[in-house]
């Protein structure tokens, strides 16, 4: 028991979970309307996109390195599903949109997953040099511009899983089909990182690749898999918000990575590959969702976001770094008091 | 025996590229790129990008990275605004204001980089994000105005023709040449960067030479946002976001590896001429939208990536079959 009790202290995610709730404490005691009904709805809605990158960027952080791609293979692969459904007149069911998307976000990747296996560059800078080039083709050759969604996606986005009304204030709030999408996604994540030879893989390139080579995985074909897959959950992320916002927005897609990055940090990932949980991405989406979503409710100034947001990741990060400090000096401790 | 000039092949490599670019630019389009203006222009604009990309390139050869550069020079530049608003005269405490700022700045991301340990990258990323919040809070998040008019002239001031800004430019390429190809600092800088651990057994104290890189680099970036607040008279807490990965790319093209170890401060200062050549012949095409510059500069970066990498391995084979 308590060493059961041991390990859950050790880990980030019970620290964020902490931090979490107190968050909603205080959030709940300034302007008491955070646990009213439609502000949980909304926040939910909120985090059905963060959450869904931020399974791309746990995978790329777990087995390789940062991928900072994500948001342009978003844009470029939803703008191509949505146009080419809406220039064949598409009405069939909507997941066939999804599989377009996912199709060229799976191309996308596949060539981020080509060069940084085949050259072995840093992963930072490959998808840095991709993503530029996606934006290029996006806004430059394709000129892509605001568009309505094909019908069929339309139909998609109006209809709504859940619909809560504030009575004291009388704000309405909806949770939308994709949270079903995510919810999905995660299922399907935690089975195939936790239960299958790959996803133990992934894990295991991460940690050491000498001894992953050596116990047999294949690194080469799982790191190109991860960039693939990847891909493909970033255009359903993409799918996503513009059923979301209801239409196309291709300027709103990029500049969210790093955000997400400091999500799955906070949530306990490790830089240096080898760690990382869903349940993390989760609880560090969370709670940078609440600092952004929330800071209005208690009264804080919009401008002042972007230095509590920094500040956050700042912590966040630097606590893991002095914790393990503090471990390897107990530890050499523990050493001493055996040799005397 | 003669004492041969020496060139680093990157570097030689490096002027060729750039001599093709101002041929092709000179033959196709002499008339409207071949003048005095458009090149005052250039050196106009290449000044601000190229210091924060010495900046990153320092950083990287550490064996880390800067991504704050862009936000640390509107800081200081947001700063620097403020005060000369408040009073005219005060041109000099605003300079000197500005780089202390940067300095700080520099220094609080090597104190996250060395004492407390976070990967460069994330620190970098998280320290951007409260530079980026200090500057909304402080400008109210709208755009600071109004530098007197004896501070902006600098912007808009030629020498011999030559514009005082890319004067600056290379008065800084040339000190951070000799402080880190002649000094002591220099060369530690790159030891810590090619093996951290080597260095430390090597009787370097490490986390000093980290504070003082991320510390110079914070100072670029400020002189950076300096001469951007000449130039535009203007300063915003989202100004020139792009310049990051700019950056990098400038960096990356000047030979530095992303690795940490190798790369020197003339290549970075080429490849920026480079890049700036390349961007105002784009410009001369009306028709090509500025979409596709991004697009260039993405197959620039991982093309100039690849063909290091073929590069080296081919002379790393030629050294193999040599000691065979």
């Amino acid at each position: 028991m308590k060493k059961q009790m041991n390990k859950v202290l050790r880990q980030t995610e019970f620290w964020v979970f902490l931090i979490i709730i107190f968050l909603a404490l205080i959030i709940q005691a300034r302007s008491g309307a955070f646990f009213a009904n439609n502000n949980i709805v909304d926040i939910m809605r909120s985090m059905i996109c963060p959450s869904l990158y931020a399974v791309c960027a746990l995978l790329a952080f777990v087995s390789t390195g940062p991928d900072v791609s994500f948001p342009l293979v978003a844009a470029l692969s939803s703008y191509l599903a949505i146009t080419i459904s809406i220039k064949i007149n598409y009405d069939g069911p909507w997941f066939v949109v999804y599989l377009i998307g996912m199709f060229f976000g799976a191309l996308m990747g596949a060539l981020n997953g080509f060069i940084i296996v085949k050259y072995k560059f840093p992963s930072l800078i490959v998808t840095l040099g991709t993503s530029s080039l996606f934006s290029g083709i996006l806004l430059g050759t394709f000129e892509a511009a605001r568009m309505d969604l094909p019908a069929t996606l339309q139909r998609f986005a109006e209809l709504s899983l859940l619909t809560v009304k504030n009575e004291k204030t009388g704000l309405g709030s909806t949770l939308p089909m994709p949270f079903l999408i995510l919810v999905a996604v995660y299922i399907a994540a935690y089975l195939v990182l936790n239960y299958t030879m790959v996803g133990r893989g992934v894990y295991a390139i991460g940690g050491d690749e000498i001894s992953a080579e050596r116990a047999g995985f294949n690194v080469k074909k799982i790191r190109f898999g991860i960039f693939v897959v990847n891909g493909m959950i970033a255009s359903i992320a993409g799918l996503c918000y513009a059923v979301m916002s209801m239409r196309y927005l291709p300027n709103e897609y990029a500049g969210g990575e790093m955000v997400v990055i400091a999500a799955i940090i906070l949530g306990g990932t490790r830089m240096t590959g080898g760690i990382g949980t869903l349940k993390g991405c989760i609880l560090g989406t969370l709670l940078l969702t609440m600092v952004t979503n929330s800071l209005i409710l208690v009264g804080i100034s919009v401008y002042w976001q972007k230095v509590f947001i920094g500040a956050i990741i700042i912590i966040g990060t630097a606590i893991p770094a002095i914790q393990s400090i503090f471990g390897k000096n107990k530890g050499k401790k523990v050493k001493g008091g055996e040799a005397a | 025996m003669k004492k041969k000039l020496k060139i680093d092949d990157n570097i030689f490599r490096l002027i060729i590229i750039l001599v093709v670019f101002l041929l092709i630019a000179g033959i196709t389009k002499g008339n409207s790129f071949l003048k005095v203006s458009i090149f005052q222009t250039m050196g106009r604009q290449m000044a601000e990008y190229g210091l924060m990309a010495v900046g990153c390139g320092i950083c990287m050869i550490s064996g880390g990275i800067d991504l704050s550069c862009v936000y640390v020079a509107n800081l200081c530049g947001i700063s620097a605004a403020l005060l000369m608003q408040k009073n005219e005269n005060a041109i000099l405490p605003a300079i000197l204001l500005a780089i202390v700022i940067g300095a700080a700045c520099g220094a609080f991301n090597g104190f996250l980089i060395s004492y407390l340990r976070i990967p460069p990258m994330l620190a970098t990323l998280g320290s951007y994000q409260l530079f980026q919040g200090i500057s909304v809070v402080i400008s109210n998040g709208s755009t600071v105005s109004g530098a007197p008019e004896k501070y902006t002239d600098f912007g808009m001031k030629t020498v011999a023709g030559i514009p005082a800004a890319f004067l600056v430019f290379v008065l800084i390429i040339i000190i951070m040449s000799v402080v880190m190809g002649k000094t002591k600092f220099g060369a530690r800088v790159f030891l810590v960067g090619t093996n951290a651990k080597c260095a430390t057994f090597a009787g370097i104290k490490n986390k000093s030479i980290i504070i003082k890189t991320y510390m110079i680099s914070g100072i670029v970036s400020g002189c950076a946002g300096l001469l951007s607040l000449a130039r535009i008279n203007s300063a915003k807490a989202d100004f020139g976001t792009s310049y990051t990965m700019q950056c990098i790319l400038i960096a990356v093209l000047g030979g530095v590896n992303p690795n940490g170890g190798f790369g020197t401060i003339p290549g970075i200062a080429i490849a920026v001429l480079i890049l700036q050549v390349l961007s105002s012949y784009l410009n001369t095409f009306p028709d090509v939208s500025n979409y596709y510059r991004d697009c260039i500069w993405g197959i620039a970066l991982i093309g100039v990536l690849i063909l290091n990498h073929v590069i080296n391995k081919k002379k790393s084979d030629k050294l193999a079959k040599m000691g065979s």
